[in-house]
């Protein structure tokens, strides 16, 4: 099995020790990625999606957090792994592009150099291999006449050219996996579309797997073949994108599905909002952590945790005690 | 696969940087004057600030002595000169010391964090919060005979916690960013990441710090000098000479006047310089 996986993520808990008591961010998360799939992680501000991306990246801070559990990318184990170990897989196994391209470019570096660096200290290459090989990247990325641009420095680009340029330095090393956490969130959205596309045919082209953490359905509607819902830390559904979007059981699934605006509503329709608010980590009690929020709860919900357990279909699986009937919500 | 966009307008026109204006290089030019003059006082024809010329007491500005003369028929305008090589010499020296101990600190600790970071910190800040003129004036008097190297010292190792303090904050702020994280995450070591991501987005903080710094360094031995803990006179220095003028002052202004304007016009230009540079040198500043 595991030859096939890019990820595997056992039991992974992710925990910061703050003056006020222990937040669990990652609450016991399991789940693989097979190579070449576009795995899409969805939920709400504080669900714990960008932990989850980073605790998987190695990427915790260096004090005041706890990680137990296992993430094997490509076999190696990344939780209690030393940053020195880490360095040998970030670039060339596994690489990020990060919500906003307005800081997650060095701005007293060319974009040109911020790309060669990459590729001299991890591959060794000359001075003037490395840049050929930025040049290329840049124009794979789509950056018009890139050979000017290698000497540009952010200031000069816009948002979107910058998170190409982003991408472009994530793939200098090609790794096999992308985490791309909130890719698009700082874009305006006919951008969005084509950072999205980018990425897509990226994919494709260099067969790699990608994670696409966000919060909004519709970046993940059409780019993923699984999706994973996340609330408080936890997976409450996850299964293909087909089964999320259109078999869901869970209810805080059809909440946030129904939360999105649609094109097919007529101008006005009020959107449906979840009420209440996402729970406070420090204060989880026993039961379902959406119980507050959901209009189906009952005793059960409120004392006792739901574990994830298979639905009809195979890879279908969702954490509820009174999950919506298997026709669910047709769209 | 044509994924190059047909878009033309997504590139900003790299825009001209702006120049620096003729006042700053006014200012460059008078410190620079200052540093020759410093360097080279005993290569100029100049009058030996030491002797004492009695036919010529407490004289005005003269084509002879352009600053005229103090009470021992001392050359002011040579003593000027003379005296720019204590002050600019302290300035700097002690700088050197601050920022040479300081900054290395204060960005290794705010880059690693963890338990290094907390204790040095804390012995930071406790040297923070006990006076540093008290401490240099109480070690400055017990620590006998006065020589320059000593108020160099001092006042360098007085002003450590100060450099360490601004040079961390500035690392911190740096270090959570995304692109230093980006760089990490490429592989980049912790040196690379050191000297080629946080340096150089640090450096204009630190630059105009340090020539705040020297002028506050400058301040600090007139300070010094006027409670007569600098250098011994009659070597003259700009802030001993207002001192051991200011009794004479109703007599003869001009013995105050000059060697405090030296001193004004030094610190006003450094300010300006480094004020003018970090505004040139910020190119984080997002023009969107």
């Amino acid at each position: 099995m595991s030859e096939n996986n890019i990820v595997e993520v056992e039991n992974l808990q992710t925990v910061f020790s703050t003056a006020a008591g222990d937040v669990p961010a990652v609450g016991g998360v399991s789940f693989t990625l097979g190579r070449n799939e576009t795995l899409g992680i969805v939920g709400e501000s504080g669900s714990g999606k960008t932990v989850l991306s980073r605790t998987i990246m190695g990427l915790q801070p260096r004090t005041n957090v706890t990680v137990t559990g296992s993430v094997k990318i490509n076999g190696f184990e990344v939780v209690g792994a030393s940053e020195k170990e880490k360095r040998s897989i970030w670039g060339t196994e596994v690489a990020m592009v990060f919500q906003d391209p307005m800081t997650s470019l060095n701005p007293t570096m060319k974009i040109g150099k911020q790309i060669d660096e990459a590729l001299r200290v991890r591959l060794g290459m000359s001075k003037a291999d490395a840049k050929k090989r930025a040049i290329e990247l840049l124009e794979l990325v789509g950056i018009p006449s890139p050979a000017e641009r290698y000497n540009a420095y952010p200031n000069a680009l816009s948002g979107g050219m910058r998170q190409r340029v982003v991408i472009a330095a994530a793939l200098a090393c090609s790794p096999k996996l992308l985490m791309a956490d909130e890719p698009t969130t700082g874009l305006d959205v006919t951008i969005q579309a084509q950072i999205l596309n980018l990425l897509d045919e990226l994919k494709e082209r260099l067969q790699m797997s990608v994670v696409l953490v966000t919060h909004d359905l519709g970046v993940v509607a059409t780019r993923t073949s699984r999706i994973i819902v996340m609330y408080a830390g936890r997976i409450v559904e996850t299964g293909t994108t087909e089964q999320v979007f259109n078999r869901h059981r869970m209810p805080y699934t059809k909440a946030l599905l129904e939360s999105s605006p649609r094109v097919a509503d007529a101008s006005h329709t009020r959107l449906k909002a979840i009420p209440g608010r996402p729970p406070n980590l420090l204060k989880l009690r026993d039961g379902c952590a959406f119980a507050p929020r959901c209009s189906f709860a009952t005793d059960k919900c409120h004392s006792q945790r739901p574990e994830l357990e298979e639905s009809v279909e195979t890879g279908h699986k969702f954490a509820c005690w009174n999950p919506l009937p298997i026709t669910g919500a047709a769209n | 696969m044509s994924n190059t966009l047909e878009e033309t307008a997504v590139f900003e026109k790299p825009e001209k940087k702006e120049p620096m204006g003729p006042l700053f290089w006014i200012c460059v030019g008078w410190i620079a004057l200052n540093l020759l003059g410093a360097v080279f006082a005993n290569v100029l024809p100049l009058t030996n600030p030491l002797f004492e010329n009695y036919n010529v007491i407490n004289a005005g500005p003269s084509i002879h002595h352009f600053f005229g003369t103090d009470d021992l028929g001392r050359d002011i305008f040579s003593r000027v000169i003379y005296g720019s090589r204590v002050s600019i010499s302290v300035g700097i020296g002690a700088m050197l010391i601050g920022f040479g101990i300081g900054a290395p600190l204060g960005m290794l600790t705010a880059y690693r964090r963890g338990r290094l970071d907390t204790i040095v910190t804390t012995v930071m800040y406790v040297f923070l919060a006990f006076p540093a003129i008290i401490a240099t004036i109480a070690i400055l008097s017990f620590w006998t005979p006065r020589a320059l190297f000593k108020i160099i010292v001092v006042i360098g190792l007085a002003s450590v916690p100060l450099v360490y303090r601004v040079m961390r904050t500035a690392t911190m702020n740096v270090a959570t960013k995304d692109y230093v994280i980006a760089a990490k995450v490429q592989g980049a070591t912790d040196r690379r990441i050191l000297f080629k991501e946080l340096l150089p987005n640090v450096a204009p903080i630190a630059v105009s710090f340090l020539l705040i710094g020297i002028a506050s360094v400058i301040t600090l031995e007139g300070a010094l000098a006027f409670l007569g803990l600098s250098v011994n006179p009659p070597t003259p220095s700009w802030g001993n000479m207002i001192n051991e003028s200011r009794t004479v002052m109703a007599q003869n202004p001009w013995l105050v006047i000059f060697p405090s304007l030296a001193l004004c016009m030094f610190l006003l230009c450094l300010n300006f310089i480094g004020d003018r540079l970090r505004q040139h040198f910020d190119v984080t500043e997002v023009k969107l």
